[in-house]
């Protein structure tokens, strides 16, 4: 089935640029954006800023590991003793 | 709360044993479970609130929180699930306490990462450290639903099912806030330096 150029084509695939990276269209919806980004500098565009941006946010997970501060069991423990003797109670580690 | 004990845990104690003890109240059982996903708590507040301190004290508060509620955990989630969802309103609450602050808290240089080519010169290194800094800001603008959507799937790489299931919305929901999030993102970023990066 032939898809027929629209007038809200540019204005539908600005809203649909990251389903489309993403996978989440159907075939048809899909196929709409390709023709219309096939002609459209701003989609086009748009589809390859989003691709760097998933690469760029993806990247930051991998590079930035992060350790939990040393003694931080230490810290819960004592504010979890202080919570409960305020409350009348105590705590035996 | 009754009294906490502390008894010795062997290492390869299985979950569902730690958490029984947990719950009976046993402190070193509970240090044991979320001691396993410490690092990736710390590192997802982080990435909320691109503050070491404030990330610190959110994990701390979610530990906190965490134990005082290992009686009602009822198991239906994973326990990882569980400490996440946690984790994610205590950074979302730590962000809306800094936003009635409204101080201009400095952020931490690693909250967010850009891969680095092989090999860059100053130019690219500087082009690096100002889409670093847009991407943080950009980030901390989103609405709490769709900073926490973009952080889960797009930074902490969950799958759509498992980041749903932690912001507490069905799928289609998480992926509607999620679009949103990339396009407000792409919008306050800019064309033009998201592509840059990609060399």
């Amino acid at each position: 089935m032939r898809l027929r150029k629209r007038l809200d084509d540019h204005a539908w695939s600005q809203e649909h640029l990251s389903h489309y990276v993403e996978g989440d269209m159907s075939w048809r919806s899909r196929r709409r954006l390709e023709l219309h980004a096939d002609e459209c500098p701003d989609c086009s565009l748009g589809i390859r800023a989003l691709r760097a941006l998933l690469r760029v946010l993806g990247g930051a997970s991998e590079r930035a590991e992060a350790r939990a501060p040393a003694g931080i069991f230490d810290r819960v423990r004592a504010e979890a003793a202080r919570a409960e003797v305020d409350a009348g109670e105590s705590i035996e580690p | 709360m009754s009294r906490a004990v502390w008894s010795p845990v062997s290492a390869n104690m299985p979950e569902h044993e730690l958490i029984g003890r947990a719950q009976a109240g046993d402190v070193g059982a509970f240090e044991a479970l979320a001691d396993v996903h410490a690092d990736r708590l710390y590192a997802l507040a982080l990435r909320f609130l691109g503050d070491g301190a404030e990330a610190e004290d959110v994990l701390q508060e979610t530990l906190l929180r965490a134990w005082r509620g290992i009686r009602g955990f009822e198991g239906r989630a994973m326990v990882f699930t569980w400490l996440y969802r946690i984790a994610v309103n205590e950074s979302n609450r730590a962000l809306e306490r800094r936003e009635r602050r409204r101080a201009n808290v400095p952020v931490d240089e690693h909250a967010i990462a850009v891969p680095a080519p092989s090999r860059e010169g100053p130019a690219s290194q500087a082009e690096r450290r100002e889409l670093r800094q847009a991407l943080r800001l950009a980030i901390s603008q989103l609405s709490a639903p769709c900073r926490t959507a973009l952080v889960l799937r797009d930074i902490e790489g969950l799958s759509t099912r498992e980041a749903a299931e932690i912001a507490g919305v069905g799928e289609a929901a998480f992926k509607s806030r999620l679009h949103q999030a990339r396009l407000r993102v792409r919008a306050l970023v800019g064309d033009a330096a998201l592509v840059a990066s990609a060399g």
